[in-house]
């Protein structure tokens, strides 16, 4: 499904050039629940934003469903984002100006679906995460955990390829994380939707089929 | 779809941060409000002078005998009134104009005073409300008719009935015959000051003025005669017997190119200041606009993750601006309207609303909006994903 070919990722700030990424090959398959482990500065973030299109690596290849992603368009990459890719922040990112149905249409609104049809199916997903009760409620009328359950349902609205959770359980408590990783499970288990989950806690790393670790910049498998 | 989302998002962001929406509409409503009074007061303006040459006809003309140093000297009265025998003139209404003083008890009121005779009413069209008009019976009598405001004013004051009561103007006493209508007054033809003065015989007023002599008469020409013919034929009947003087020929034709030409360059100058002031709003719409682009820069930096095109965030913000500035625009739409309701009603000139002024209003601040709109919003498409997302 994602196949990562000797990313190399480059950084130059002032006079110094830092190495983010020092070829990095990797494959990831439908149905899949990894995750990528390693301390802070291992160049994790990195690969989440190489993996979800957000970055554009120094050199090396991203495949994603067999087609090489090209990084010339941005109307391209935006549309792969769109409807290839679903984002789980640690910090939820939902944006606090519009409720919970809201920020889940948002996907689909830049595929240019019609209102009625998307809110359906926004209402849809919210159930799927259980916040159906509180579709109607602005980002700061929810706790952490109901406030990543909209984010999760706000990833898999557009039925992407792979969700990218960066640090999903980081600013919940061990039990509402549990409650995440536990969502997690059930939606990979029972939909087959293929998620990376990044994240420095062994923990949760310990609950994926498959831990990637992450040091430096490379890979110890 | 995304416009009506665009639409609602834009007015509920204009809504969070209500004090700096308010104060960079100030700078629009200003500079639409300008344009729109300007340009419905200068309609109002040409409107009210094409009404008065609707009213006396375009067959006037008005006849000045140049005065230069050493030839201070009049048109002589009988010459005038000869220019009738010419074949295209059919009327001819000679006057003279000045100011005298009205005493009432203690208190002085100053206003113009019109030495005429009878075809002056006629060429004028001014209308009898109360009496009659002066007519050639009435040489040398101390008798007037009085305009509307001054009819008024002695009702005010007291004088009941106005007809055949006593007016004190400067030295002497004349009877009230008669009681002018209401007229338009403004840069026409028809000499200014009708409303609030007093009309008097010509042959009284010759007697009395400081300076006798006449230099200025209107006339009635026969419809349809070519402006450069009236010309000559004028100029011709007066150079005859009086050589070398200089002689001023205006057909009503000429008075409403002149004007009008006026009023272009009028409404030239106040559109261009108009503009300025829609400028200096733009600049502070614009500035507005970065503010709310580097406030959510986070909020941009999620939407491209969703997937949102460059031109998404653009129009985002377009709109946004483009809301701004409407809002603007309509308010300064009705103040400008309501600035010209006062002008013209403290003129008491007709109150009109162009619907162009309108249509002009909401299409400036929809072009305001979207030109100073553009640039924040290209700079906020143009944001690098990562770097708004971290911010």
């Amino acid at each position: 499904m994602l196949a990562l070919e000797n990313i190399i990722k480059k950084y130059t700030i002032g006079p110094t050039e830092l190495t983010a990424l020092k070829g990095i090959s990797l494959e990831i398959k439908e149905g899949e629940l990894v995750s990528v482990i390693g301390p802070s500065g291992c160049g994790k973030s990195t690969l989440m934003n190489i993996l979800g299109l957000l970055d554009q690596p120094t050199s090396g290849t991203y495949r994603i469903s067999g087609r090489q992603v090209g990084y010339g368009d941005d109307r391209v990459l935006s549309t792969l984002r769109n409807q290839q890719i679903g984002f789980i922040f640690q910090m939820y990112y939902l944006l606090p100006r519009l409720n919970a149905i809201e920020n889940v249409t948002l996907p689909l609104i830049y595929r240019k679906a019609g209102r009625p049809a998307a809110r359906q199916q926004a209402l849809e997903y919210l159930k799927k995460v259980d916040m159906e009760s509180r579709a109607y409620h602005r980002p700061d009328e929810l706790s952490g955990g109901q406030q990543q359950r909209v984010s999760i349902a706000r990833a898999l609205v557009g039925r992407p390829a792979i969700l990218l959770a960066d640090e999903p359980t980081g600013a919940l408590d061990t039990r509402t994380g549990q409650e995440i990783m536990n969502l997690f499970k059930l939606l990979n288990e029972q939909e087959g939707i293929t998620i990376v989950i990044i994240t420095h806690d062994p923990k949760i790393a310990a609950q994926c089929q498959r831990s990637i670790q992450l040091l430096d910049g490379q890979i110890y498998e | 779809m995304i416009i009506s989302t665009n639409l609602r998002e834009a007015t509920r962001s204009l809504m969070t941060s209500k004090q700096r929406t308010l104060l960079a509409l100030i700078g629009i409503v200003i500079g639409i409000g300008s344009v729109i009074g300007m340009v419905s007061i200068g309609s109002i303006v040409q409107h009210q002078a094409l009404k008065q040459f609707k009213e006396m006809g375009i067959d006037i003309i008005s006849i000045r005998k140049e005065t230069a140093p050493g030839d201070l000297e009049g048109l002589p009265l009988d010459h005038i009134l000869n220019l009738k025998s010419v074949p295209i003139i059919r009327e001819v209404a000679p006057y003279l104009l000045s100011s005298t003083t009205l005493q009432q008890g203690k208190s002085q009121t100053v206003m113009s005073m019109m030495g005429v005779t009878g075809a002056f009413f006629d060429i004028n069209k001014l209308y009898i409300k109360e009496g009659r008009a002066i007519s050639g019976m009435d040489n040398n009598r101390y008798f007037c008719v009085i305009g509307a405001d001054i009819g008024a004013l002695l009702r005010n004051s007291g004088v009941d009935p106005v007809l055949g009561s006593s007016l004190t103007l400067g030295s002497r006493n004349y009877m009230i015959v008669g009681v002018l209508e209401r007229v338009s007054e403004g840069s026409g033809i028809r000499p200014y000051g009708i409303n609030k003065g007093v009309i008097v015989p010509l042959s009284t007023a010759r007697r009395n003025f400081d300076r006798p002599d006449i230099d200025t008469l209107l006339a009635r020409v026969r419809e349809g005669t070519p402006p450069a013919v009236i010309k000559q034929t004028v100029r011709t009947y007066f150079m005859s017997t009086m050589p070398g003087t200089h002689i001023t020929v205006q057909t009503a034709e000429e008075i409403i190119a002149t004007m009008q030409s006026q009023m272009r360059l009028f409404t030239l100058l106040l559109g261009a200041i108009g503009s300025i002031s829609l400028i200096v709003g733009g600049i502070g719409v614009m500035n507005v606009m970065l503010i709310s682009v580097a406030e959510r820069r986070k909020e941009i930096g999620i939407r491209r993750a969703l997937g949102a095109l460059q031109s998404d965030i653009q129009s985002q913000f377009i709109i946004e601006s483009v809301s701004l500035c409407s809002i603007g625009g309509i308010i300064g739409i009705i103040l400008g309207v309501f600035v010209s309701y006062v002008f013209s009603r403290a003129n008491h000139w007709d109150f009109q609303v162009s619907a162009v002024s309108i249509i002009l209003g909401l299409a400036v601040a929809f072009a305001v909006g979207v030109f100073f709109g553009f640039y924040p919003a290209r700079s906020a498409a143009k944001l690098d994903p990562i770097t708004a997302l971290r911010s």
